[in-house]
């Protein structure tokens, strides 16, 4: 419990930072969407615009000038920051003992290994739960003044709901190369690059069909915004492949940190 | 200037600018042998697009954009290396004196027989040459693969080399505004939030720009000063963006010198 605790107090700036930079985005974006709210010309130019084109820019499906198609558009930023942070926030929390030169005071506490990653996995999950909550309450708050109806509301559950699973994903990915890397720089680094590389893939994805497949590989892709539209809920097979991905990366955190020998 | 401790920078860096070399390589290789196949179904995007009236793929930002092209197609490419560059820079630059404070060694090298301005200089000469190298390599692959998939579309290499040349003022931009950021906060205690932040939050900013309209706020970012549509379609950069940017860089540049001159930096106990 005093670890938790220990770990939200150290997190709070860089949580506060993250809200602060997500609040700017969103307010940045509904100042521009206000010049396309309710504006049929520009509905006319986007409907005789080739598919492949707009697939290209990622405005298929949406509607730009209603507010659901605009937060559609905004998923993808949600989810790169979300995304970001919680990797950052999980991998940092376990590494930086070994920076800072602290990992033999916490592990001579009486406590177990798996204590205090459960500790700093707790912090680390609650500060995704605040972000996600800050996004949704910015989000509807800057939709208000488009007047937004019931199903703008689900749709945005929906979206926070596919944001948060991305953060999920994320969080146990930093988690498991923070409790496995032997040198403290090194999980930074890989995070950095399993970040760059799921993003590239989620946009090659959608270029091309023979390149398709290569969604499966991307996060960002999972839960994609048109598709939620459309169907109204979740892919379930996503949320299973989530689930696989979250459950096997925490597990294998624990176990590996459990038996590692720790750079002191 | 001194070599000893440029040397060791560059020994330190020598993994790490060989993993985002290759890294680079690859994504540009790998983007640019889709081309090909996306290039046959684009030419009939832009046919139907010759159609609408211009002021209003303005204001979509789809004028600039035409991925058909070889040109237009690596312009796309070029804003994903742009990406990786920008975070490798901004590494380097966040990293570049706050390492010596975290890994307690900071004492050691300021009390070896040369002043601080010579630390400095020597380390950020050091994170230059490992950024040219990456640099280098950007180069050599861009005209490789392009020459490998280019196909039966030509290409002309003015515009190529406005934008490989442009790289390195992109690369000093991040490198100086990170050094100087790590300079003015009390203490960077781990370098790749900061980098991933800032490198990810101006390509946003950049990439909402294109979405909807533009605003003076988004002139902050980098990725517009170099931005690759515009050198493709005016055959030139963006001369006033261009020289923000570079004051920028040596405003920080300068800034960074004099807090570095006066920092307070704590000794190990």
């Amino acid at each position: 419990m005093n670890i938790f605790f220990r770990e939200l107090r150290a997190n709070l700036k860089s949580l506060i930072i993250w809200c602060v930079v997500l609040i700017l985005l969103v307010l940045v974006g509904a100042a521009k969407f206000s010049a396309y709210y309710n504006n049929p010309a520009m509905l006319g130019i986007l409907n005789a615009f080739p598919k492949a084109m707009l697939e290209a820019m990622e405005l298929t499906t949406f509607n730009l000038t209603t507010v659901t198609g605009f937060y559609g558009i905004m998923l993808i930023y949600y989810a790169l920051m979300g995304g970001i942070a919680a990797a950052m926030w999980a991998s940092d929390s376990i590494s930086k003992e070994e920076r800072d030169k602290t990992v033999e005071f916490s592990l001579v506490l009486p406590v177990s290994r798996s204590r205090v990653v459960t500790g700093k996995l707790l912090a680390a999950l609650v500060n995704c739960i605040i972000f996600v909550l800050v996004t949704w309450g910015v989000s509807l708050w800057a939709a208000q003044q488009f007047h937004p109806d019931q199903a703008f509301n689900k749709f945005l559950a929906l979206e926070m709901a596919g944001m948060f699973l991305i953060e999920l994903i994320f969080l146990a990915i930093g988690l498991l190369l923070g409790c496995a890397m032997k040198q403290y720089k090194q999980s930074g680094s890989i995070a950095i690059g399993i970040i760059l590389t799921t993003y590239f893939l989620s946009v090659m994805s959608g270029m091309q069909a023979n390149l398709d497949f290569l969604k499966y590989f991307s996060p960002f892709k999972y839960f994609d915004a048109g598709v939620m539209l459309h169907s109204g809920k979740l892919d379930p097979m996503y949320m299973l492949l989530s689930a696989a991905i979250i459950v096997v990366c925490v597990i294998a955190a624990y176990w590996i940190y459990n038996k590692r020998d720790l750079y002191i | 200037m001194s070599a000893n401790i440029y040397l060791h920078e560059l020994r330190t860096r020598v993994r790490s600018v060989i993993i985002w070399s290759l890294s680079v390589a690859a994504l540009i290789f790998f983007f640019s042998s889709i081309y090909s196949g996306f290039a046959d179904q684009a030419v009939l995007i832009n046919q139907m697009m010759s159609k609408f009236p211009p002021a209003l793929l303005e204001a979509f930002g789809m004028n600039r954009m035409n991925l058909a092209t070889v040109l237009g197609f690596y312009s796309l490419i070029f804003k994903f290396v742009q990406i990786c560059l920008a975070i490798q820079a901004g590494n380097y630059g966040f990293g570049l004196v706050s390492v010596e404070e975290n890994e307690l060694t900071a004492d050691f090298l300021l009390s070896k027989p040369v002043s601080r301005t010579q630390v400095l200089t020597s380390k950020l000469l050091a994170a230059l040459t490992s950024l040219t190298i990456t640099n280098a390599v950007v180069w050599a692959v861009s005209f490789g693969a392009l020459a490998i998939f280019h196909g039966s579309y030509p290409y002309e290499t003015g515009s190529l080399f406005l934008m490989l040349g442009s790289i390195v003022i992109f690369q000093l931009f991040f490198l100086s505004v990170g050094l100087v950021i790590s300079l003015l906060v009390k203490r960077v205690r781990s370098v790749t939030p900061y980098s991933l932040g800032l490198g990810f939050g101006m390509y946003v900013l950049d990439a909402f720009s294109g979405m909807f309209g533009t605003s003076v706020l988004e002139d902050i970012t980098p990725f517009k000063h170099m931005d690759p549509t515009y050198m493709i379609q005016n055959g030139s950069y963006d001369t006033p963006l261009v020289l923000l940017n570079a004051s920028v860089t040596l405003i920080a540049l300068v800034i960074s010198y004099w807090l570095y001159i006066r920092r307070d930096i704590h000794a190990v106990s």
